[in-house]
């Protein structure tokens, strides 16, 4: 054993030296468990090749379309490329973003803006009813919350035009609001409903709602009790509470919902169209306008594209807080 | 006391918060239906109980069409998907660090946010486009909107599987191959029973997706294959008729008996996961008193 | 000499007999002597990026024998357990199974089976499906497969319960179940994972016997994972301590806790007191050790390797020392203070001892007299002694 004690004492040094090395943490092990092989390979091939031919390419030819003009031909645009008399011809046309920035009436731009805007507000008011919905949900008995559950979800799996068609028949000039409105003596004169943005307002909140719930939901049940306990016997108000304690811990389904709502309500074309009056011209509606009605696919092109510029944002941020997510897991 | 009082309050809160909830969401449904029985052309107001409408859209062949079309793009979109869907997820889950791992995540997720206008025109551009090399993008048929509903659909799928895939213990496929089986049977054999409720749970979602939508449906569409909801889209912007609240009423009737099997099975499951834990239980108290004895 | 792991278990766990410890009821019998070795492991390095999980490890596990890798979650053991199941392909290096190389076997391929922490028992199947899963892919008749699942069963007492599903199990039955289905293949080499890491405390130690009881009744060799020393130390006739992905010991259970090698494998298992020391002198029968934790000196009844005033320490197991009220007659290996805490553990105390100089030794005192007469209490003046055997010699 003596010699045995010097003699290690290079590999034991060795370890020591080792020791003071930063540790590594274990999620990153296990991470990296895994090398690609040809096998993974082949597995990932189908989807991506899906995905790479129909989702990608689709909106590289959006782009190209969007530069060129309208023709009466088949298919109705001018091409970019060209050859004549044996040389290639690149023509890039920038007129559809031009009118749609600098059109005389602003429609574009109005329209642009008032997506804009009831995509806020109705995000703002699905929170709001959502966040109590999810809330309650949440506190519910385990049997209770599964049945409730089901419920809120059920409507969603029944046709999305068959729902905005029901609302239709409530807000009418004789629908069945106004009868119990005047019925109970509140309003004298039906109330013109359908065909305003208030109808539009009521379509989104009622079609994106569950959207909305579900991340709340998902978020809420994580939530560690036991803080809004402490906060309590800290002495924190019931209100103070809410925002310092509960709001930040649902912060990820706040965002998820949020996204979820307001990404498809921007480009929303059938709540408005069948809701809205002729004030509703959101973008969605005009996009489809220039496509079906116009025959101008260029110009529905360029709109698309500006439309995916203004939600590449919230998109990217969606996608990435989704990651985050996953990674958590 | 004071927490007492809280308590009641919030449950209070919590019933009134779910009643109206619940209002808010049913009531526009429940009108739908009463009215389809309803004799009147109008659709607001009720003279007499009737079936007429229901007769109606039996005998509505345009409407019987859409319906089957849809039926089919539907099935055949929620079986790609499927199939599309757990490879995905598989390579989600069990493979990692490939290149170009990031955009393949954007693809496979991106189709559920992406507002259904701009999915809708690029699908159409790009089945022009290739409309010139393979003839049957051209005809916009059946197999066109088919591919466009398997684009977004299978992003749906993904994510159910995937949540699965997560829940599985990796231990389990390698205790299988340590035993002596092969990816290929590992999979069928250990993973494919195991992921059967998401592989269901995801094609009905899939299902419901096909033949629900309407905008990315009517860009890739050609005249000839009008599918159920363009049909009732069409139908309700030329006026209100009572024959799409009978319509309404069996698509409903038939959403929630799904949702009540899917309820019931869940139910059933946890019941019988309730039972094999008692029965571990009383297994692990026997075996203490036998470490007493 | 170097105590290079490899060497020390290939030459049959050859100690140098002036080593103290040598007592009756070693478990371990050296191993390797006369036995043919089943595992060799030369070599075997796995980098996960640039971290370096397992480090250069040569290992021999010979047939028969029970074999543990004793060590902390991230020490790279489990990671050594999984390229032998053929689950992580290493980095470099070679796995040799009856002198056959099984680098590139698929873990299917391998005549290796392991049961896994979690007991990983496929929940839709029943007990006998489990157990028969893994001779179903060997294509046995079924008559065959009957005959050894009933074998199997009988084997870990489990004949009742042939066709209920996993989760109608109890956390032991569970892991029966799970030896049962690892053993009816009949591997040349089990792998455990932290055998008893599912089970709660009582169960574990009923369970390891009868695990050992088992595992020896069929007579596989046997390599196990754990981090419990306890565990390693009732189950196994080996043990090699893992630390960063390298061996830092190897060697029977009470070879180990008798005659650490370094600082790391005598704080590992069980507790221990390390002075930092200094050699004042050595010769044939006698070192002389001075530390400045107390004032006498410490006195080895042999040598050491060591050059004069070279630093070292000093290993002493808190069960190894007396405490007395009274003065020790001798000149070396005792020292002096009050004691400050005591910890009833119930069947032994430990006396926290505070020394003038400021450092607290532990020492423990069996509960051998339930009214604890004349034991030492708080704020006593005592005096700690112990055996020059017992002092353990460290350079680290």
């Amino acid at each position: 054993m003596p010699t045995g004690i010097a003699g290690s004492s290079a590999l034991l040094r060795r370890r020591r030296l080792a020791r003071f090395a930063p540790k590594r943490r274990k999620k990153e092990i296990k991470v990296l468990v895994q090398e690609t092989t040809w096998r993974d390979w082949a597995l990932v091939a189908l989807p991506y090749l899906w995905m790479l031919l129909f989702f990608l390419m689709p909106f590289l030819i959006i782009f190209k379309i969007s530069m060129s003009v309208t023709e009466i031909a088949i298919p109705p645009y001018s091409p970019i490329v060209t050859f004549k008399e044996g040389a290639m011809q690149i023509i890039l046309h920038l007129e559809n973003y031009t009118s749609i920035f600098t059109d005389e009436d602003g429609t574009y731009l109005k329209s642009y803006l008032k997506s804009l805007q009831v995509a806020f507000f109705s995000t703002l008011l699905c929170l709001l009813i959502g966040y109590p919905i999810a809330w309650a949900l949440a506190n519910c008995k385990t049997a209770t919350r599964n049945v409730l559950f089901m419920l809120i979800i059920m409507p969603s799996w029944t046709s999305f035009v068959v729902r905005i068609y029901a609302w239709m028949t409530l807000l009418k000039r004789d629908g069945l609001i106004n009868d119990i409105l005047m019925v109970l003596g509140i309003i004298d004169e039906p109330l013109h409903m359908l065909q305003t943005d208030f109808a539009v307002y009521v379509g989104i909140v009622y079609c994106y709602l569950p959207y909305m719930v579900l991340p709340l939901f998902t978020a809420l049940m994580k939530v560690d009790y036991t803080l809004i306990e402490a906060a309590y016997d800290l002495g924190c108000r019931p209100v103070r509470t809410f925002f310092s304690v509960l709001v930040p811990q649902t912060r990820s389904g706040i965002m998820a919902g949020s996204m979820l709502v307001f990404i498809p309500a921007l480009g929303e074309y059938v709540i408005p169209e069948l809701l809205g009056g002729k004030g509703s011209i959101l973008i969605g509606r005009i996009l489809w306008q220039e496509f079906f009605n116009n025959r101008d696919w260029p110009l529905a092109s360029a709109v698309a594209i500006v439309m995916l510029t203004i939600l590449a944002i919230p998109i990217v941020y969606f996608l990435k807080s989704q990651r985050k997510a996953r990674e958590r897991v | 006391m004071n927490e007492f009082i809280s308590r009641r309050r919030s449950k209070a809160a919590r019933i009134g918060i779910l009643t109206l909830a619940l209002i808010f969401l049913y009531l526009p449904i429940t009108m739908l239906i009463v009215y389809s029985f309803n004799a009147s052309k109008m659709v607001t107001v009720w003279t007499e109980f009737s079936l007429k409408w229901y007769g109606v859209l039996i005998h509505d062949d345009a409407m019987i069409r859409a319906l089957g079309i849809s039926l089919t793009i539907g099935l055949l979109s929620a079986a790609a998907s499927v199939v599309i869907g757990t490879l995905a997820a598989f390579v989600m889950t069990r493979v990692h660090h490939f290149t170009g791992e990031s955009a393949f995540m954007l693809f496979m997720t991106a189709p559920m946010v992406l507002p259904e206008v701009i999915t809708g025109l690029a699908l159409l551009l790009l089945f022009v486009t290739l409309g010139d090399l393979v003839p049957v993008f051209q005809e916009r048929g059946i197999i066109a909107i088919w591919i466009a509903h398997v684009t977004f659909c299978s992003a749906y799928a993904t994510v159910v599987i995937r949540s699965r895939f997560i829940e599985l213990d990796v231990s389990i496929e390698e205790a299988a191959q340590d035993l002596g089986a092969g990816p290929v049977k590992v999979f069928f054999l250990i993973m494919l029973p195991a992921l059967m409720p998401a592989e269901v749970a995801a094609f009905l979602l899939s299902f419901t997706m096909s033949m629900d939508d309407l905008v990315i449906t009517s860009f890739v569409a050609g005249p000839d294959s009008t599918t159920l909801p363009m049909q009732i889209f069409s139908s309700v912007r030329r006026g209100l008729s009572p024959e799409i609240n009978a319509l309404a009423s069996i698509i409903i009737a038939v959403a929630s008996i799904g949702t009540f099997i899917g309820w019931l099975s869940l139910v059933r499951k946890q019941k019988r996961m309730e039972a094999d834990a008692a029965k571990a239980a009383e297994e692990a108290r026997r075996e203490r008193e036998r470490l007493k004895a | 000499m170097d105590v290079m792991p490899e060497t020390a278990a290939a030459a049959g766990g050859v100690k140098n007999v002036r080593r103290p410890g040598e007592l009756p009821g070693q478990k371990a019998s050296p191993a390797g002597q006369g036995r043919n070795p089943i595992l060799q492991i030369k070599s075997l390095t796995k980098e996960f990026g640039n971290f370096t999980a397992v480090d250069k490890v040569d290992l021999t596990v010979y047939e028969g024998e029970i074999f543990a890798l004793l060590g902390s979650s991230g020490c790279g053991k489990s990671t050594l357990l999984r390229m032998l199941a053929g689950f992580e392909q290493p980095t470099s290096g070679s796995i040799m199974l009856d002198g056959q190389n099984i680098n590139d076997l698929p873990p299917y391929k391998r005549t290796i089976n392991m049961m896994f922490q979690s007991y990983a028992l496929f929940p839709t199947m029943t007990v006998r499906q489990n157990i028969a899963f893994g001779l179903k892919q060997e294509g046995m008749p079924r008559a065959r497969i009957e005959e050894r699942v009933a074998k199997m069963l009988k084997l870990v007492h489990m004949e009742d319960y042939i066709d209920r599903k996993p989760f109608q199990l109890s956390g032991g039955q569970r892991q029966r179940v799970a030896l049962a289905r690892s053993l009816a293949k009949e591997p040349r080499l089990l792998l455990l994972d932290e055998p008893m890491g599912a089970l709660d405390k009582k169960l574990r130690e009923q369970m390891r016997l009868e695990l050992v009881d088992i595992i020896n009744s069929v007579g596989v060799t046997c390599l196990m994972v754990t981090h419990d020393q306890e565990e390693a130390m009732t189950m196994a006739d080996r043990i090699a301590i893992m630390d960063r992905g390298e061996f830092v010991q190897i060697g029977g259970p009470r070879e180990i806790y008798e005659n650490p090698n370094c600082r790391f494998s005598a704080e590992f298992i069980g507790s221990v007191n390390i002075f930092d020391c200094k050699l004042v002198s050595s010769n044939a029968t006698q070192s002389l050790i001075e530390t400045g934790d107390f004032e006498r000196r410490i006195e080895l009844s042999h040598d050491l390797d060591l050059a004069d005033g070279m630093p070292l320490s000093i290993a002493l197991r808190p069960e190894k020392i007396y405490i007395s009220s009274q003065i020790p007659e001798e000149q070396t290996n005792w020292c002096e203070g009050i004691v400050e805490n005591i910890a009833y553990l119930g069947d032994i105390s430990t006396y926290y001892v505070r020394l003038s100089r400021g450092r607290t030794v532990a020492a423990t005192l069996p509960n051998v007299d339930r009214f604890k007469t004349g034991l030492p209490t708080w704020d006593d003046h005592v005096y700690l002694s112990w055996d020059p055997e017992s002092c353990i010699a460290l350079t680290i």
